[in-house]
């Protein structure tokens, strides 16, 4: 029998946060919710209010405004707060003296739970060979690992990564994956924080984007995948830059997306197709855009992102 | 940038510097303590200038150098207007120090003095010379309160003393039978005046008592009392002078001075000195050493930053960060020891730069008598409480490179330099181990306050709690730097071979 | 409560450093007081000494690691991030606080005990012709003795508190010797007798210390029971500065 039950609950309420360091604004209004069953990624560049969120989240931060509900109640009300709320903000929060079994046990201790757990946990994220080692030896993905261990050890029905995916290597990346997505097969709520696309990408079932304090985007993966892709056109030309110039004069929106491709926005397909051949461009093709979501991000944190290295086209002008 | 790359060694290390003194200024708290231990040293002082209110107490006597003095002494004087000279004999000479209250025993003191004076007057601090039999050390000749000059150390019971005046220049001479005279010393004495007053007198300094001391009294015959040249035909006057001195321990209780004369023998019962005051002599005086007692406030807070400086690095982790801008490990620390020594070595010069003439005035104001130091003395001690505080902010600097602890470096560091001090200062401590915990621990280093000077001719305590060290000031000094300087060594070494 | 209690006694023996902070309180408090006893010149009431207070000067240098372990069991899990985590596993702060204070007093007043009884011992051995007398055990030294644990107990909440507050090791540790070791020293500088005594009935070492004397007790600036209530009374405010700053802030 499996010690981890499947399970399911109200998972994460955050509403209206607000807090500042100073003059500098951490959260603007910062709300989402984490439902139970799926995996959401939360992302957003550096400095959008990620981590202070989760820090928010488990109470060792204080807002100016909002509430954050964990399991329906605030943090620092919950008596056994490891069996509602199992978290990683920072896995190289271990003492370099201990070992990975000891780190877990004073855990387990602090919610009346056994060594059995403990032992439990170890074997479920697969840190049992170097659990009676000094952790100060160990690699960053051993000490994710222990981190997320220590997430589980009260089995509970929400679990809370911050960057889970630091530091592992292209094998433990694929075990995250599969491990977070079992998480929420379980009926779980699994929150996932990263600042690379990429990592959530596969992962996540629903996205909660950050942007300078607040969600700039709420829902979940497919549908946003689809507005990002709506309306626009994918053309293949061996003349990019005069096709560019004859769809913006036409009143497009266009983007240079690498080599011979261009991506269109404001004009339907057969459109393009014209205009192209009014002025002789070469195209090989024209297809529906189908975006990434990476565009998905781009798009969205475009105007978030506060610290942004001009492109070169912006140095041009 | 280019200049960068191909600058030599000491470009790089020029750059490096700036990098670390970047570092420290750039943490508002390190700056911060570096202005607090500063601070502490100014308001310990200003704590010592007003904490004592002596107003109205006797003035100190100050001798003709300007420095405290004590003279307090029983004296049997007749003017003497011109040149003369006289001659006695001392036929015994034996003190008392009292073994408990009211329990007088007769016992040895080493400096009780039985002779010949002459003097400018009998206010305490004037002009004097005079030839003496002592206790324990023979005939001297002394003047000026600091001179002395040692005569033949026989121990007959009868000795005969002589002084001849002649002008300035004061002869004394010994004679073990009152006919072969030999001359112990002449010395000149500016400021007789037209009228001072010659004749026997009796002396007797407080005897030390282990950590302490205690008054003494002495009695002395004299005999064969003859006067030559031109005396005044007052009668002889019994005189205790400056009875009410603050540098007079005054008599055992149940004594008092006298002098009686009877069948040609003239009887004088005395107490007090005639000799530089010293910290025992002067309890209720401030020297300049309690002034800058703030040194200890000042160096916890320099070690805390001294250790912080390099401790946080390897918290953060940003040691890798500074080891990989910089590969020459070893002058990374030798760049950081530089900075945070000179930082240490800038707050604590301002500090008692500050605190010495602040204290001593606020204690003048008060009426409290402060050893006079001179302006070389008090920039030395400056000074010294600056590299005092610089060296020790490189050991815990050094300290806490190869501890990589904070908590451990800070208590390690403050109890080498401050537990050693405090045993010192513990009374029970036998003088010869405080004496050795000063001269080897890193406490040493504190000799650099002393201010008073040991007198041969006194018998005190001279401990480094009451200001006296056994090393001087520099080679206290170079204690600690030499501590610091093997600390910062090792460390380079286990930089080198440890991994970051 | 009583959870928090086992998860901090678990993290406290699950570190070598606590450990050897504690075997090396012993021995240098073991060490100090026998290497006081074979060296003073002064030992009998007769003199002023006391053979009790004396016997247990190690204390003096004990208390000073004492202080390194209470400052590390707070300030060490704030500079390494731990604690974000134990405040995850208990979100009560003040529980933490009582948690880890009570651990720390329980291992402080165990290996304090070790300490004072062998420094008590060393002195038996060492002082010449069975000057400290140990049984029967009279009053005054077991006040000593028992006050001299209480003492070492107080050090640790009050550099606990310190560290609590300032939420850095060194500063803490810095702040706590300095209080200790200083006053004594500053007070020296003070001319008038009456501010002086004033000065070492307030400061936590000398007023608290003041419990090992067993002779001239009328001499003293402070009584021993009151004494080690003003040690008492600094521990209590540091834990109390501790509660408030614990409770306002960003964690």
């Amino acid at each position: 029998m499996s010690p981890f039950r499947t399970v399911s609950g109200p998972g994460i309420v955050v509403s209206g946060l607000r807090k500042r360091y100073g003059a500098a604004v951490a959260l603007d209004g910062m709300s989402f919710a984490v439902p139970p069953g799926v995996v959401t990624g939360f992302v957003g560049p550096n400095g959008a209010g990620k981590s202070t969120t989760m820090r928010v989240i488990l109470g060792l931060a204080a807002v100016e405004a909002g509430t954050a509900l964990v399991d329906g109640e605030p943090y620092r009300g919950l008596r056994r707060p490891l069996s509602r709320v199992g978290s990683l903000l920072d896995s190289s929060a271990v003492h370099p003296g201990r070992s990975a079994r000891d780190h877990l046990l004073w855990l387990a201790h602090s919610q009346g739970l056994t060594a059995r757990r403990v032992d439990q946990v170890i074997e479920r994220v697969g840190l049992a060979p170097a659990a009676r080692r000094k952790a100060g030896g160990y690699s960053l993905g051993m000490l994710q690992r222990l981190g997320i261990a220590a997430a589980l050890l009260g089995d509970p029905p929400i679990v809370m990564l911050d960057e889970p995916f630091n530091g592992m290597d292209p094998e433990g990346i694929i075990w995250m994956r599969g491990f977070l997505r079992s998480l929420a097969a379980q009926g779980r709520a699994v929150l996932v924080s990263s600042h690379l696309m990429s990592e959530v990408q596969g992962t996540a079932d629903h996205l909660v984007v950050a942007g300078r304090g607040r969600a700039i985007a709420d829902a979940p993966v497919a549908d946003l995948i689809a507005a990002a892709s709506s309306g626009r056109v994918a053309l293949r030309t061996a003349a990019p830059e005069h096709a560019m110039r004859v769809l913006a004069r036409a009143g497009a929106s266009v983007a240079s997306t690498g080599g011979d491709t261009v991506t269109v926005a404001g004009l339907p397909a057969e459109r393009v197709v014209a205009l192209l051949g009014e002025h002789a461009v070469p195209f090989s093709e024209v297809s529906a855009h189908r975006a990434t979501l990476e565009d998905v991000y781009l798009e969205l944190t475009r105007d978030a992102v506060e610290f942004r290295a001009a492109t070169p086209e912006e140095a041009h002008r | 940038m280019t200049t960068v790359l191909t600058s030599g060694r000491r470009a790089g290390f020029v750059s490096l510097l700036h990098a670390e003194w970047t570092k420290f200024r750039t943490v508002a708290g390190w700056g911060l303590g570096m202005a607090v231990g500063s601070l502490m040293i100014v308001l310990v002082g200003v704590l010592a200038g007003v904490s004592s209110d002596q107003q109205g107490a006797p003035p100190v006597p100050v001798g003709p150098g300007g420095a405290p003095v004590a003279d307090s002494f029983y004296f049997a004087h007749r003017p003497l207007t011109a040149d003369g000279g006289i001659t006695v004999s001392v036929t015994a000479l034996e003190s008392s120090v009292p073994a408990g209250p009211g329990d007088l025993r007769p016992g040895q003191v080493a400096w009780a003095k039985a002779g010949l004076i002459i003097k400018e007057s009998t206010r305490p601090g004037s002009p004097y010379a005079a030839i003496m039999v002592t206790g324990g050390h023979g005939v001297r000749m002394q003047s000026g309160f600091v001179d002395d000059i040692a005569g033949p150390a026989g121990t007959e019971p009868v000795h005969w003393l002589r002084l001849l005046r002649s002008g300035d220049t004061v002869t004394g001479y010994s004679s073990a039978d009152g006919t072969q005279w030999t001359e112990v010393g002449t010395v000149r004495v500016r400021g007789l005046g037209p009228r001072p007053r010659g004749g026997p007198f009796v002396a007797s300094p407080p005897s030390v008592d282990g950590m302490g001391t205690r008054s003494s009294v002495s009695t002395a015959v004299f005999g064969d009392l003859r006067v030559e040249g031109s005396w005044a035909d007052d009668a002889w006057t019994g005189e205790q002078v400056g009875p009410e001195s603050p540098t007079f321990a005054g008599y055992p209780p149940g004594t008092s001075g006298s002098s009686t004369a009877s069948g040609g023998e003239l009887t004088i019962t005395g107490a007090g000195d005639i000799a530089p005051a010293v910290r025992e002599t002067l309890a209720t005086g401030g020297t300049v050493k309690d002034i800058l007692t703030g040194t200890f406030a000042a160096l916890v807070v320099m070690v805390v930053v001294g250790t912080l400086y390099i401790t946080t690095e390897y918290r953060k982790n940003l040691i890798r960060v500074t080891l990989a801008v910089t590969p020459g490990r070893g002058r990374v620390l030798v760049a950081k020891a530089i900075v945070v020594g000179s930082c240490a070595f800038v707050a604590g010069l301002a500090g008692a730069l500050a605190a010495v003439p602040l204290g001593e005035r606020l204690a003048e104001v008060n009426g409290v008598y402060v050893f006079p130091v001179s302006s070389a003395t008090g920039l030395r001690v400056a000074l010294g409480t600056a590299a005092l505080l610089a060296a020790a902010a490189v050991l815990a600097l050094s300290v806490g490179a190869i501890l990589r602890r904070g908590a451990g470096a800070v208590t390690a560091v403050l109890l080498v330099i401050v537990l050693p001090y405090l045993l010192i200062a513990n009374p029970f401590m036998p003088a010869g181990v405080a004496g050795w915990l000063a001269r080897v621990t890193p406490a040493a280093a504190f000799a650099v306050h002393q201010t008073l000077e040991p007198y041969e001719q006194v018998a005190s305590v001279y401990t480094p709690y009451n200001g006296y060290f056994p090393l001087p000031a520099w080679a206290g000094l170079a204690v600690l730097a030499g501590y610091a300087a093997v600390s910062l060594a090792v460390a380079v070494v286990l930089l080198r071979r440890r991994e970051a | 409560m009583r959870r928090a209690v086992h998860a901090e006694w678990t993290k406290l023996r699950t570190v070598a450093g606590p450990r050897w902070l504690l075997a090396g309180m012993v021995a240098v408090t073991v060490a100090l007081s026998a290497a006081a006893a074979s060296v003073s010149t002064c030992v009998s009431p007769g003199c002023g000494g006391d053979p009790v207070e004396l016997s247990l000067t190690g204390v003096d240098l004990g208390q000073a690691l004492v202080a390194i372990l209470a400052v590390l069991v707070i300030g060490g899990e704030y500079g390494s991030g731990i604690f974000g985590v134990t405040l995850t596993a208990v979100p009560r702060r003040r529980v933490v606080l009582a948690a880890k204070a009570a651990v720390v007093s329980g291992v402080v007043a165990v290996a304090g005990s070790v300490a004072v009884l062998g420094s008590l011992l060393a002195g038996r051995v060492v002082l010449p012709g069975g000057q400290l007398v140990l049984w029967p055990v009279g009053g005054p030294t077991l006040r000593a003795a028992a006050g001299s644990v209480v003492y070492l107990v107080l050090v640790a909440l009050l550099a606990f508190g310190v560290a609590a507050v300032v939420r850095d090791s060194a500063t803490g540790v810095g702040i706590v010797l300095g209080l200790l070791y200083l006053v004594p020293i500053i007070a020296q500088v003070v001319g008038d007798p009456g501010v002086r005594r004033v000065l070492q009935q307030v400061a936590p070492m000398s007023a608290g210390l003041a419990v090992q004397a067993t002779t001239g007790l009328d001499q003293l600036p402070i009584g021993p029971w009151a004494g080690l209530a003003v040690t008492a009374a600094w521990a209590a405010a540091a834990l109390l500065a501790a509660a408030v700053r614990v409770g306002v802030r960003d964690d």
